[in-house]
């Protein structure tokens, strides 16, 4: 089974345009110095709430760290995507009060802040928030609509994250960046099933490797 | 473009004949009209030039195409913008268009004489045909030889590849006895020399359409009228946020202020062409307290049903790869079955990992190690999406809210909520969408439940009680303001709307050189 490397393949492609290749590079290091958006309790809050929404393990190999509570606290303080639902306060707002909540309710059900919760604890509020059964009724604090409107922008942006990392689009064997070259735009000549390009990457994540082998 | 030495340049004082706010899929053939018709024109456009080899399909880099002013969503389907629904820059949303270009229904333009329900538009496909067939021409639209709906039509470029997700569409139809073709896409498939542009090469089959065509092939605005425009002197300016209208005592407009780069300017114009979409055009109406004696302004926001359904296969089905929705039926367009008034058009999906992952994190709650592993299955996913028709309703709107933008601006508040004939739209299509995936194998089948593009809000019809603009885009109570863009469709049609866009555009054009 092969890993991929720390710097993915697919970033040395003659597939990739100047751009594109430094936009993918520039995830590949990101300062952790201090939060930019959220306090220090909501980022570590968040920290403790990504790996029960979307574990990596079975994609990455464990030493790879993307880095995405970093990655997310930056991009809300980045350019948004230009809309918002109207029940819900400004995006670093909403974020902050969002994950304030889900320890207030942490305390208040299990006497635990939040990051303290056992794992299947964390994962049971998360299925609560999405179902939208939990939410407090005070200031700076979401309701359980709001709560739940929010746990789709988290995932959401969870999703931008990952599929945006080339370490992932690597493991996945996902070919999207690779639309061409600065002198010479190649597109794709194969577009139909089983019919992948030797410069279109194979997946190497453990949980594709049966898949992969068929091929 | 914009930079070419060669463009005139107008002063601020010049009295200019048309001033248009937008350059997209209304603004720019429009412009492009008028100046080869000798009027003075100038485009002002909030976003900047894109230079066509700088665009990236990096989705999060890409996003720089959306129109980025907060908006405010709101309803029991609140609509999602950015990416979806928006657009900005040399172009308008054209720039990360689809391309996907069929013609309306006939029987479109006469909703509520067919059921009762919806509105007619005030003319008929007769009057629009001609308008239509010029934007084909002069922009390039790629489509079958023979298209089993509308067996007169031709088109100048045959279809590009069908990519894995069209290939397992047409086997859905044939499962289901749907007839299916190549659908009419909006790009060229042989280079070519564009006149006034320069050239454009064949589509290279890259799948980043909604990114940016890097090569041309996508035929948008930026590439086609907006060079023209230039040509034949009118002067675009980009990165100019145009916020007030300003009139003279007898309440005409007399130009408009916007601002660049921080500073304010004014530009005179003798007429006005609002072009900037179906919520920015009514926000500056609404900011202005202008053109809206029918209190119909705003109202009637309407959107395209647009449910997709997406199955997993055993197959490598690599979903970036190819243009992106190449297989149309026009079968549902008014299926025997309907327990609704309308139809809709079905496409085959292909789609860029973030976006596509997008839709699976909002249709879904799954977590844990099940949503890595649905994430995962991105290689092997294909998709098929419908646009359908949505009935203007008066709970949907654009209206102000109380909060501020940048600008000092009332950001748009947009309320969408389905009606029951939405919703038995969504439900028949997402039956018949399962049915087609189930027959060829999909697995783990996903029906998302979704809307897209903004229509409505500025209305054309021949009454001034009830309509914003009259059939040709003149203002009923301005009569030197015209509005051309998506805000003036009376109904939502099914069609994806550029193509009527367009050639309506063309069609006030023509009625603004005979005023
Ligand atoms: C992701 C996506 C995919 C699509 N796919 C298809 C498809 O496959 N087929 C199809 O037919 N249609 C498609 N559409 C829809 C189509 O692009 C739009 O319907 C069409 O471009 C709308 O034209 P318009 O002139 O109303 O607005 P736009 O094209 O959006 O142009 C409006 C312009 O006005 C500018 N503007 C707005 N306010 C101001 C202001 N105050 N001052 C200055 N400038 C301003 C904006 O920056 C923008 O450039 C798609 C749209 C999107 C977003
Ligand atoms: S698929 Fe073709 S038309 Fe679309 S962006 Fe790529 S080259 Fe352009």
């Amino acid at each position: 089974m092969s890993h991929p490397p720390d710097r993915p393949e697919i970033l040395d492609s003659d597939h990739l345009s100047t751009r594109t290749r430094e936009i993918l590079t520039s995830r590949l290091s990101v300062s952790t110095a201090q939060p930019r958006t959220l306090s220090l309790r909501a980022y570590a809050i968040l920290d403790a709430l990504l790996p029960v929404l979307l574990p990596l393990d079975e994609i990455l190999p464990d030493s790879t760290d993307i880095a995405m509570t970093v990655r997310i606290d930056a991009a809300l303080s980045g350019p948004r995507d230009g809309w918002r639902f109207a029940d819900l306060p400004p995006d670093a707002e909403a974020w902050e009060s969002a994950l304030l909540t889900l320890d207030d309710v942490a305390a208040e059900q299990h006497g635990l802040a939040f990051i303290h919760l056992a794992p299947d604890l964390r994962g049971a509020l998360l299925d609560a928030v999405m179902d939208g059964q939990i939410g407090l009724e005070h200031d700076g604090r979401l309701t359980a609509s709001q709560m739940k409107r929010w746990s789709g922008d988290l995932r959401g942006e969870v999703v931008d994250c990952i599929m945006s990392d080339p370490r992932i689009q690597q493991a996945l064997g996902i070919s999207s960046s690779l639309t061409g070259g600065d002198t010479v735009f190649q597109g794709f000549t194969n577009v139909g099933p089983d019919s992948r390009e030797s410069f279109e990457p194979k997946a190497t994540a453990p949980l594709l490797q049966m898949a992969d082998s068929s091929e | 473009m914009s930079n070419s030495p060669l463009m005139k340049t107008f002063a601020e004082t010049d009295i200019v004949d048309a001033l248009i706010i937008g350059s997209g899929a209304g603004g720019a053939p429009l412009a492009a009209e008028l100046a080869r018709n000798g009027k003075s024109v100038v485009v002002l456009e909030a976003g900047p030039a894109f230079p066509a080899t700088g665009h990236t399909p990096d989705e999060v880099a890409a996003r720089e195409l959306y129109w980025l002013h907060e908006r405010l969503s709101a309803g029991t389907n609140p609509q999602a913008f950015g990416g979806n629904n928006s657009g900005t820059g040399l172009g308008g949303s054209m720039l990360h268009y689809g391309a996907f270009m069929p013609r309306m229904d006939a029987r479109d333009f006469h909703l509520h004489t067919e059921t009762g329900k919806g509105v007619d538009w005030p003319f008929g496909l007769d009057e629009l045909l001609p308008y239509i067939e010029r934007v084909e021409s002069f922009i390039g639209v790629s489509g079958p030889a023979h298209y089993p709906w509308d067996p007169e039509r031709r088109y100048a470029y045959p279809p590009p590849p069908a990519n894995s997700a069209a290939l397992k569409m047409r086997e859905g139809c044939d499962a289901l006895g749907l007839r299916h073709a190549d659908g009419p896409a909006a790009l060229i498939t042989r280079d070519i020399e564009q006149p006034h542009f320069g050239t454009r090469h064949a589509c290279a089959n890259c799948g980043a359409c909604h990114q940016g065509c890097r090569n041309g092939a996508k035929s948008g605005t930026d590439n086609t009228w907006l060079p023209m425009a230039v040509a034949y002197g009118a002067e675009l300016r980009p990165g100019c946020f145009a916020h007030t209208i300003e009139r003279d005592s007898s309440g005409r407009v007399t130009g408009v202020v916007y601002r660049q780069n921080g500073v304010e300017h004014r530009q005179k114009c003798a007429s006005l062409v609002l072009a900037a979409g179906a919520v920015e055009t009514p926000r500056l109406l609404l900011t202005n307290g202008l053109a809206n004696n029918s209190g119909q302004v705003g109202q009637n926001y309407m959107t395209h049903v647009s449910t997709q359904v997406w199955g997993e296969f055993d197959e490598d089905i690599r979903p970036n790869r190819g243009y992106p929705s190449l297989t149309i039926t026009e079968d549902m367009m008014r299926p025997k079955d309907a327990d609704f008034v309308g139809g809709y058009l079905v496409q085959s999906l292909g789609m860029m990992p973030a976006t596509w992952g997008q839709n699976l994190a909002r249709s879904t709650t799954t977590r844990g190690p099940a949503f890595a592993r649905a994430l995962a299955g991105y290689n092997r996913s294909a998709g098929m999406g419908i646009n359908g028709e949505c009935l203007p309703r008066p709970e949907n709107r654009v209206t102000l809210s109380d909060e501020k933008d940048a600008f000092g601006i009332p950001k748009p508040l947009i309320e969408h909520s389905y009606g029951p004939n939405e919703w038995a739209m969504h439900h028949h299509a997402a039956r018949l969408l399962t049915q087609m995936w189930e027959a060829v194998g999909a697995k783990d089948i996903r029906v998302i439940d979704r809307a897209a593009h903004m229509i409505g809000t500025c209305r054309m019809g021949t009454d001034a009680d009830s309509n914003v603009v009259n059939p040709v885009g003149r203002s009923f109570d301005i009569d030197n303001l015209w509005i051309s863009d998506h805000s003036i469709f009376p109904s939502a049609a099914a069609a994806n709307p550029a193509l009527a866009i367009m050639a309506l555009s063309l069609r006030t054009a023509e009625a603004m050189l005979k005023v």
